[in-house]
């Protein structure tokens, strides 16, 4: 993570909120981590005391303090239940909360970003974006702990040993260092390649799928389906391919810890050999239950692969937008193709398709690049502003008539949060869609489905109408407004906005290819081939 | 709302990951050479501590450390490919139950993509941990309680005794928790679809200078799916806090009731009388009498998580794995057939078609005209199979569509949004038939009249179209559909507005290759218009 990772940035932003209950886990991880240890190490000794003290008759035996011992057992094993139960619950409260924060400034990010590269990110990849790459993050929270809870354990597994024999202590920490060592280096290196083909062949397989779920009925039609399966089910290999190699790197990883712990309790074994027999076997528990506490540390080594991935996942999206254009404010005349136009006039484009009508607007809306020279807002060139920087002026009725999943007045709603549903029916009623939403049991509430897949072409298209009616904005653009209506509806349709157009005097550009609507128009221009 | 159920979901699982050759004699195996190695470490461990030679404990501590890690390394290894199997097969079943998925099916793209690739993922850790972990937990802590009693029969009573509240807390616990991921799935589910549909229409938010609103809103998901989240987790960590409990009580109470025997000072007479080195071997294994506890407690969310998913994939994917291959395109007719609607009704809510009769002549061109929104889409689709019909039947020559006859003739769509496979524009016309040739393929969409659209690119038919067939116009899409419909070797051609986004010349310009097609296929077409209308042999007005 650099300097300049704008997720980096969030993450760190999110552990300086989060930071009080990240202290609480840190804390109750080390309590738990330490009273692990000394509840073996200090069985061991007690163990070999009374040993020891019941061969030695009457008197030892009277001399041996058992209740400090065995009371002390005891509240080991609640300090241990506790302080695990309470990292675990403030670590992942933590996690949580800063995902949920993560997330929509994610979407934010996404949505500033130049539309050149927004626009361009097909949906499976940033699904995976958002729900995968952003839970791979949960662990820059959950594992926080990790490092106190092993310090805390080794420290206190260390403190016991010392107490047989210092150079034991000494070979323990040794050893234990070599096991954090080679945990996170070889655990980096043999989980980080696979876990981050995993992600990759993930995201890949999610693209895959929402181009061919698009696309459903057509394959069926063509008989195709057989062969999209094939496709994404190769794409499905590549995923467990990655994930059975990230597994077998994780195994091997956990044999190689346990060499290591192996040779590290026999050193501490032989070095402690000669102090006596309950600080022997309080030296040799206590590094037991010492290396079982790096356990969370190595956990998150084997993640940081994936993790790093991500992260950089995520930054790719996250584009610094660039400066922002004050957006212009009033009536403002439009050049378009050098036909200059003052506020409230009615230009009609036409002309054969494919020769870049429906790009003039989405320029204008600055969802794509324009050629210089082509459009003017008022005197400025439109591309002398950042990218969408005069959005502020139009209201858009897209050719696609893209739609939001969802109820008709959210779609509406889109375009005038605030409007009353009095403004929602009125602007159906330009669309010439009020009656149709008024038929149906749920009204403005109609759930219409994934994209608008309820209703018809046509009626799709009128309900991208009114939500483009419904936004105060002095100009509207009108791409193909009449597409898919029966010549009854479109002539009702086009009356009903020449009168909406003289109340509101708002100017508007029409593409069209029927001719109906650009009767309307008072200027025209026909584009010819490019 | 109802009470969660996992056991169909747990059944699903299991039978999932049976029919893939669960490797469980392998797992059993290898559990009991992992015990016997973690008891031969503790006597290693013993007669390091109190031995008088020390390499015996050296080939003991070694042994049973290679012994055990070696089993776990391999068991691990088993599972991991156990799971892929399972996965794979998942998948795949999966996947051929979504590409069938149907026109106003309830779930979105995104939340689809979620079942698909979230949810089959998240059965993965059910066949690497879970099960693994399950079947340690059943078999390690007896062997071990049995290594136990051999040193001290006490020791291992005591730690069998402390397994009945354990055991009793869990039980309870885990059906609570199962609720809870069921609806933490679908919380996740919600936030996946609402954050795809957004990305696809984001051109509409910017446009609508939305982003500050819908920001919002995907914060709400987002904020959901923690607070979900949470609540699965609140209670697995109670259940791992009793697991934790009665492992330290264990390992406390041998530890005192060996002390106390070694002292002499038991309230009560032991059955046994108890040296240092046996007692020292009952505390070294009692640690590991609830660490397959403890491992199965990680594994448990796991589980929850997959028997949650397993819930929704059930009905999906079907209790048992699909073998086969997916059926092959029927072979075209010999002539075109005559499509005969037969007191046709169709419902979608509130809309109501029909009832309808109409002939539509073998080798002719039938327009179906209506006002928009009167089920002309519908009617074609109808026809396709690809919709219930609520009475009556649809016959395409001989045989029935959905009937019990077997499928009907396939034919040719042309949908009214015309969407596109991943690939070039000649992958896209190729994907018409098997037969398509490159020059036939280039024909028809210059007959269609993509000629101009594809010497204006340099890389002409292998310009690649991304998913929203993006460097097309609108009229240019219509027209690759029309033509890669038209490439289908199929007699009956089924049309959704092929004149829609284009001009006066150029419609004109279809219609005269859509009538050329008459004679050999029979057509029928969904129209506004009145052109194609005025070529047609029949004309069906809906109302």
């Amino acid at each position: 993570m650099t300097a300049h990772s704008p997720i980096g940035g969030l993450i760190a932003g999110e552990r300086r909120r989060r930071h009080g209950d990240l202290r609480v886990a840190a804390m109750a991880a080390a309590v738990a981590g330490a009273a692990a240890t000394l509840l073996l190490g200090l069985s061991g000794w007690f163990l070999a005391g009374a040993a020891i003290a019941g061969a030695g008759g009457v008197a030892a035996i009277g001399a041996f303090n058992y209740l400090l011992p065995s009371a002390g057992l005891r509240a080991m094993a609640i300090l241990r239940t506790g302080g695990r139960y309470a990292e675990r619950l403030f670590a992942h409260r933590a996690a949580f909360h800063a995902l949920a924060a993560i997330r929509p400034a994610l979407f934010a990010g996404l949505a500033a970003s130049p539309p050149r590269k927004s626009l361009a990110l097909s949906s499976g990849e940033a699904a995976a974006g958002l729900v995968q790459d952003v839970d791979a993050i949960e662990t820059a929270f959950v594992h926080r702990s990790a490092p106190w809870a092993a310090g805390a354990t080794a420290a206190m597994a260390a403190a016991l040993i010392g107490l047989a024999a210092p150079l034991a202590a000494a070979a323990f920490l040794v050893g234990l260092a070599a096991q954090v060592a080679a945990g996170m280096w070889l655990g980096d290196r043999l989980t980080r390649a696979a876990g981050a083909a995993q992600l990759r062949a993930a995201g890949r397989l999610k693209d895959g799928l929402g181009a061919y779920l698009a696309a459903a009925t057509e394959l069926r039609s063509f008989g195709l389906t057989g062969r999209a399966i094939e496709a994404l089910v190769a794409h499905d290999a590549v995923v467990g391919a990655a994930v059975v190699g990230r597994r077998d790197a994780e195994a091997s990883l956990g044999l190689m810890q346990a060499g290591l712990a192996m040779a590290t309790l026999v050193a501490v074994a032989l070095l402690a050999q000669a102090a006596p027999l309950p600080l022997t076997a309080l030296a040799m528990l206590s590094a037991l239950a010492g290396m079982e506490g790096l356990s969370g540390l190595l956990a998150s080594a084997q993640q940081r692969g994936a993790f790093r991935e991500a992260v950089a996942r995520l930054d790719a999206v996250l584009i610094d937008p660039g400066p922002v254009t004050p957006a212009p404010s009033g009536p403002v005349s439009l050049t378009i193709l050098g036909r200059r136009l003052p506020p409230g006039s009615r230009l009609g484009i036409s002309g054969p398709s494919g020769c870049g009508k429906t790009q003039l607007l989405e320029a204008l809306v600055g969802l794509r690049g324009s050629s210089p020279g082509s459009l003017h807002i008022g005197s400025t060139p439109l591309e002398a502003g950042a990218a969408g920087w005069a959005r502020g002026l139009f209201a858009f009725a897209p050719q696609d008539a893209r739609l939001l999943t969802g109820t008709i007045a959210e779609n509406l709603r889109l375009a005038a949060p605030d409007a009353d549903e009095s403004a929602l029916w009125e602007a159906l009623a330009d669309a010439q869609l009020d009656a149709r939403v008024a038929r149906t049991r749920e009204g403005l509430q109609t759930w219409i489905g994934d994209g608008g897949e309820v209703l018809s072409g046509g009626e799709r298209r009128r309900l991208s109408l009114a939500r483009a009616f419904l936004r105060p904005a002095p100009w509207l653009l009108l791409d193909e407004p009449t597409e898919g209506l029966d010549r009854g509806t479109e002539a009702e349709l086009v009356t009903a906005l020449e009168r909406r157009l003289a109340r509101t005097g708002q100017g508007v550009v029409i593409v069209s290819h029927r001719p109906l609507p650009l009767t309307l128009c008072t200027e025209r221009i026909r584009m010819s081939p490019t | 709302m109802t009470a969660f159920d996992p056991a169909p979901g747990r059944a699903f699982l299991r039978g999932r990951g049976q029919a893939a050759d669960a490797p469980t004699a392998r797992l059993v195996g290898l559990t009991v050479a992992g015990a016997v190695g973690t008891a031969v470490f503790a006597l290693g461990l013993t007669a390091m501590l109190t031995g008088h030679s020390t390499l015996p404990a050296l080939i003991c501590l070694v042994g049973g450390q290679v012994l055990r890690a070696g089993s776990g390394w391999m068991s691990a290894r088993i599972a991991a490919r156990h799971a892929l199997r399972v996965k794979s097969q998942l998948r795949r079943d999966v996947l051929g139950a979504v590409l069938g998925r149907r026109r106003g099916d309830a779930a979105s793209v995104g939340e689809v993509t979620a079942t698909v690739v979230d949810e089959v993922d998240a059965v993965e850790g059910y066949y690497t941990r879970y099960l693994p972990a399950a079947l340690e937990a059943r078999i390690a802590p007896l062997l071990i309680a049995a290594a136990v009693a051999m040193a001290s029969p006490v020791s291992a009573g005591i730690l069998l005794a402390t397994l009945l509240p354990f055991a009793a807390i869990m039980a309870l616990a885990g059906g609570a928790a199962g609720a809870e991921a069921s609806r933490q799935f679908d919380a996740l589910a919600r936030l996946s679809g609402h954050f795809v549909d957004r990305v696809r229409a984001l051109p509409v938010v910017l446009a609508f200078q939305a982003e500050a609103a819908e920001t919002a809103r995907v914060a709400q998901a987002a904020e959901e799916v923690s607070r979900r989240t949470l609540g699965v987790l609140r209670i697995a960590f109670v259940s791992t806090a009793a697991l934790e409990f009665f492992a330290a009580l264990a390992v406390a109470l041998v530890a005192v009731y060996c002390g106390f025997a070694l002292l002499g000072l038991l309230p009560f007479r032991a059955p046994e009388t108890l040296d240092f080195r046996h007692a020292f071997f009952a505390l070294a294994l009692a640690p590991d009498f609830y660490a397959p506890m403890r491992r199965l407690a990680g594994a448990y969310h796991e589980r929850q998580l997959a028997e949650a998913a397993a819930e929704r994939l059930r009905s999906l994917a079907g209790g048992a794995p699909s073998v086969g291959p997916v059926a092959t395109p029927q072979p075209p007719a010999p002539t075109a057939p005559e499509v005969r609607l037969r007191n046709l009704r169709l419902r979608f809510g509130d809309l109501v078609i029909g009832p309808l009769e109409v002939v539509a002549p073998a080798g002719g061109l039938t327009v179906i005209l209506g006002p928009t929104g009167s089920g002309k889409s519908s009617l074609l689709a109808a026809i396709l199979g690809e919709t219930p019909l609520e009475t009556g039947s649809v016959e395409i020559g001989s045989s029935r569509v959905g009937g019990p006859g077997g499928a009907a003739e396939p034919a040719a769509w042309a949908g009214q949004t015309p969407a596109f496979i991943p690939g070039s524009i000649l992958d896209n016309l190729l994907m018409a038939g098997p037969g398509v040739t490159r020059e036939a393929a280039l024909a028809m969409a210059i007959s269609f009249g993509l000629g101009p659209a594809l010497s204006r690119r340099s890389e002409a038919g292998d310009t690649v179209l991304d998913e929203r067939g993006s460097g097309l116009s609108g009229g240019e899409r219509r027209r690759l559909a029309l033509a890669r419909a038209c490439l289908k070797p199929a007699r009956l051609l089924l049309l959704d507005e092929p004149t829609a986004d284009l001009d006066v010349d150029a419609e004109a310009g279809i219609i005269a290759s859509i009538t050329a097609l008459r004679g050999g296929r029979t057509v029928i077409v969904a129209t506004h218009s009145e052109a194609m209308a005025a070529a047609a042999d029949v004309v069906v007005r809906l109302t």
